[in-house]
């Protein structure tokens, strides 16, 4: 099966932007990371990935409204496409599958 | 709320795509307001800054919007070729509609262009002086320190003794070539058969170029020249040999084939006959070595030659004695004043001690200390000089561009918000206007181009000898380049910034108000700049031109009048072409003389007076027989002239001389003894201090005698009673007319004592007609943005007046008022100029022994000067808007 590659970042992302509904754009989306994952990212790596993920076609965006703390700049606002929910699909459907052909004792028990 | 640092800010905003800045400066925004509640101001700023940093990305860089980003964020790129187009044509409609503004800046550009373009022309040519030699850097000249006796000062000498450069061949090794040559004047004969040869004078009496040197064959080794005929290896191997330049040769020989010419007879100094070994071809860059013809160094022992050149000479030094020293790559100078010093101290001689040293050939051109007999040499201060006042014209013509285009830029101001508002970006704006600049500045280039030749040949006087110049060379246009790129960015960069940063919601409403640090000082500041350079520019042309004339017009201590210095050619013949002159009628007065009291040639010799302590000193020598001072008409201060004798026998002094000696009154010296070179000789008389040589050097210790062998000119004064001018043609021609019966050969040469005395001044000639120049373009370049200035106030107070006026005002209030703000910018520049002008005047003066004092009144009356010239040029403006009917001014709204 052919299909466009993702990153684990860019994944990542591609699944917060989803979390997030309608009010995902920049900041938004560093934050909810953070606070996800616990992973501190930066805003430029952020709408880097963004950036790429909508020249892949899996994101669209559109001007949102503008806020006082933004200095009275708009934000973009970003949605998943189809292409990018049949990304994030056919990922989790292969990792189910690969899930369930694991043998019960073929992993390490991990030590609690 | 706290903004985050604003250089980070522009940072961005520099190199952020323009459709993703807005959501990316919204987002660092947002992140910066919780940074600041969380970790405050300090901290946000730097998380801040490190935040831009990091879009240094190239998603964010990349300038094309994609097609995802919506159409209102399209913008035309700034240097697309639609936008190119639209500001050629919008400079060109403004230009053309602010026509007089425009013909201001074109003139004032064109005027500082030009200037730039000659200075650029003349300073690149005297600087290109001998660079094209194949390793110039290590082609050097033997100069050195020379010490007359014992007790004698050092000083720096361009020429060694003769013997020098054959013995450092032999005893100090790390000199990779050197060769040594003499350079000869003499007239040159050119066998014709069983016809007189053809004659060719010397250059001592045609006034040319340095063209004879006997030089060894490594000369061609350190200098390359390409050869056109003859075997470079031998061709100056043997004695009585010579090479010719391709250029001389022909004069020589006519239109003969070059293979021809060789083997060809060539007579120098009378009798030395050489045969034409070589022909070389002339360089055609500028070099200080002229020279032609090139005899082989092994004639000079072989000829007749070895009585004018002793090679074995180590106690005299000579300035035709001459020799280019070749270093070894990776050898420096340096390293070669140890072995120097050693040479030096093997051959101490008891009347010269020489120590040799090296000139590098960078600096042949420049330096005044090393004298020779061939190079003319530059003045490197006067280049310099010439850059400033180059850069200077040009700055001024640039201020008024830039004060014409601010004052204007209100009428501007709807322009740009109309842009604005359409869309423009500030750096489109930016780049619109200064295409206006360049526009005018490529037109002015264009003139200047043109002007050039006919201006070089106006200012020929100016201008270095054999000036070459080639306008379409790489470094030519390099250079306009540059000078069209800094005037147009100098000029047009602060106008357009300020243009650009109109906010359209104001422009566009009609408030035409002047936003913070637009009151005008920058303008005011400019104004007073170009005044202050015009100003010093006045002051340096009054001083100049005072002493001048302090320098014409100061009693020299001798009579000047009507005196001609004829120039023989030194013989026995001389006395009888001076019986002949003697017998003229409109003669007044004959004398033989070595040279005129005052000039160029002078000679120092030791004396020594033995009285109550010893005294030995340099002192000048004024040769000539017993009419001498008689002609010149030196006024005794004690004694009587000498005698008529046949050798010297009696000695006359000057004041300054007695005084050295120690004699309270110049009569006291009258009947005491000196020695010259050993023999004792009476003091009959002692003269009033005279001049004898320019006005930078003091009067010192002269003596003046007869001796027979050094006086071989003849000093005439002309009757000048009822005197015309037709009477002193008549008398001269009749000179002539005696002088082609002794020397039939050669050409009669004469100078007007007076002549010769104003040419000790040429130096000082050539700056004032320069400062002059120079201040008559900085003024007209200063008045014309003044009056352009005085223009667009007076019409932008056009309505101001007219109520003034029903109000009651009367003209001459009027005027005053809109004169008295430029008067006063004006007197600024006088205060700041003033001491600038002092100092740089005090600089030049100081190489006066004899000047004028810096008095004040010439400050005061240049002073007047300008603001009588801002007045007119203002005046007229001002006269011309108070007379304004109100009725007219004020009738339309």
């Amino acid at each position: 099966m052919k299909r466009t590659y993702l990153g684990e970042f860019e994944e990542i992302v591609l699944l917060t932007v989803a979390v997030l509904h309608e009010s995902a754009y920049g900041v938004a989306i560093t934050d909810e990371l953070d606070r996800q994952t616990g992973r501190s990212v930066s805003i430029s790596a952020v709408h880097a990935a963004l950036h790429r993920l909508e020249e892949k076609g899996m994101l669209k965006s559109a001007m949102g409204e503008a806020t006082a703390e933004r200095g009275g700049r708009r934000k973009r606002l970003f949605t998943v496409t189809a292409l990018g929910s049949r990304a994030l699909h056919d990922i989790r459907a292969m990792r189910d599958q690969l899930w369930s052909s694991i043998s019960p004792n073929a992993l390490p028990a991990i030590s609690i | 709320m706290k903004n985050p640092p604003r250089f980070a800010d522009l940072l961005l905003e520099l190199f952020c795509a323009p459709h993703l800045l807005e959501e990316v400066q919204g987002d660092l925004y947002e992140r910066y307001v919780r940074d600041v509640r969380q970790l405050g101001v300090a901290k946000a700023n730097q998380k801040y800054i490190l935040n831009v940093l990091g879009f240094l990305r190239p998603f964010a860089i990349k300038r094309q919007s994609s097609e995802y980003s919506s159409p209102e964020y399209r913008t035309t790129f700034f240097l697309s070729p639609v936008m190119l187009r639209n500001y050629l044509k919008t400079a060109v409609r403004n230009l053309t509609k602010h026509r007089v503004s425009t013909l201001i800046n074109l003139f004032g550009l064109t005027l500082g262009v030009t200037a730039c373009l000659v200075i650029y022309v003349i300073t690149n040519y005297e600087l290109s002086y001998d660079t094209f030699h194949p390793d110039s850097e290590r082609i050097y000249r033997l100069v050195g320190e020379a010490q007359f006796g014992p007790t004698g000062e050092k000083h720096p000498v361009g020429f060694p003794p003769n013997a020098v450069p054959l013995a450092l061949r032999q005893e100090v090794s790390g000199i990779e070539t050197i060769a040594a040559f003499h350079s000869v004047e003499s007239d040159v004969l050119i066998p014709n058969g069983s016809q007189k040869p053809k004659r060719f004078e010397s250059r001592r009496r045609t006034g040319g170029n340095a063209d004879i040197i006997v030089a060894e064959p490594q000369y061609f080794d350190i200098l390359k020249y390409e050869w056109l005929a003859g075997n470079p290896k031998t061709a100056l191997n043997d004695p009585f040999k010579v090479v010719l330049s391709e250029q001389k040769a022909h004069k020589y020989f006519g239109d003969l084939p070059l293979e021809q010419i060789l083997g060809k007879e060539v007579i120098y100094v009378d009798s030395v006959r050489v045969s034409v070994a070589g022909i070389v071809k002339d360089w055609s860059q500028p070099t200080d070595f002229t020279f032609t013809d090139f005899i082989s160094f092994a004639t000079i022992r072989a000829s007749q030659l070895k009585r004018e050149i002793n090679l074995d000479q180590w106690n005299d030094i000579w300035s035709a004695s001459q020799a280019l020293v070749k270093l070894p790559k990776g050898v420096t100078p340096d390293q070669l004043a140890v072995p120097f010093q050693q040479f030096s101290r093997n051959h101490i001689q008891k009347e010269v001690k020489f120590e040799p040293g090296l000139q590098p050939l960078s600096d042949l051109h420049f330096n005044d200390d090393y004298q020779d007999n061939y190079s003319r040499k530059a003045h490197l201060p006067t280049l310099y000089g010439l850059m400033a006042v180059a850069g200077f014209i040009l700055l001024i013509a640039a201020i008024n561009f830039i004060n014409l285009a601010t004052a204007q830029s209100v009428q501007r101001a709807k322009e740009v918000g109309i842009r604005k508002v359409m869309g423009s970006s500030r750096k489109g704006l930016i780049i619109q206007f200064l295409s206006e600049t360049a526009l005018l500045t490529l037109v002015s280039v264009l003139i200047a181009l043109a002007l050039i030749k006919p201006i070089l040949s106006v200012f020929q006087t100016l201008t270095p000898n054999g000036l070459t110049f080639d306008l379409l060379s790489a470094q030519t246009l390099l250079f306009l380049g540059i000078v069209v790129l800094t005037t147009s960015l100098l000029a047009g960069f602060y106008p357009s910034w300020v243009l650009s940063s109109y906010v359209p919601a104001l422009t566009l409403k009609g408030q035409s108000a002047l936003t913070g640090g637009q009151k005008g000082y920058l303008r005011k500041g400019l104004i007073i700049f170009q005044f202050a350079v015009s100003l010093v520019f006045i002051i340096g042309t009054l001083m100049v031109g005072r002493q001048l004339n302090f320098m014409r017009n100061k009693d020299l201590g001798f009579s000047t009048d009507a005196i001609i210095e004829v120039n023989t050619l030194r013989d026995d013949k001389s006395l009888v072409l001076a019986q002949k002159i003697k017998q003229l009628a409109g003669v007044e007065r004959v004398a033989m003389q070595w040279f005129p009291v005052m000039g160029q040639s002078h000679m120092v010799t030791k004396l020594k007076y033995k009285g109550k302590k010893e005294v030995e000193m340099d002192v000048s020598a004024k040769i000539g027989d017993e009419n001498f001072i008689p002609l010149y008409q030196l006024r005794f201060l004690a004694g009587r002239n000498y005698m008529k004798s046949d050798s010297l026998r009696e000695m006359v002094i000057n004041a300054t001389y007695a005084k050295a000696l120690g004699f309270k009154r110049p009569a006291d010296a009258v009947n005491q003894f000196i020695d010259f070179q050993g023999k004792p000789y009476p003091i009959v008389g002692v003269v009033a201090d005279f001049h004898e040589q320019s006005f930078h050097e003091k009067i010192g210790a002269v003596f003046l005698g007869y001796m027979p062998r050094q006086a071989k000119n003849i000093g005439v004064k002309l009757a000048t009673k009822g005197g015309q001018l037709s009477d002193l043609k008549t008398t001269l021609s009749s000179i002539e007319q005696q002088w082609k019966e002794v020397y039939p050969d050669n050409k009669f040469d004469y100078t007007f004592l007076d002549e010769s005395i104003a040419k000790l001044y040429e130096k000082e000639q050539k700056t004032a007609q320069l400062v002059n120049t120079a201040t008559a373009i900085a003024i007209l370049i200063s008045c014309m943005g003044l009056f352009g200035l005085a223009t667009f106030t007076a019409e932008q107070r056009t309505k101001e007046i007219g109520v003034r006026k029903v109000l009651g005002a009367s003209v001459a209030s009027i005027v005053g008022l809109l004169s008295k703000d430029f008067l006063k910018l004006v007197f600024i520049a006088l205060v700041i100029a003033s001491p600038i002008a002092w100092w740089a005047m005090n600089q030049w003066l100081k190489d006066f022994a004899y000047k004028i004092d810096l008095d004040w009144w010439v400050f005061a009356l240049a002073g007047l000067m300008a603001i009588t010239i801002a007045l007119f040029t203002v005046g007229f403006q001002s006269i011309k808007a108070a007379l304004v009917n109100p009725v007219k001014s004020l009738r339309s709204e």
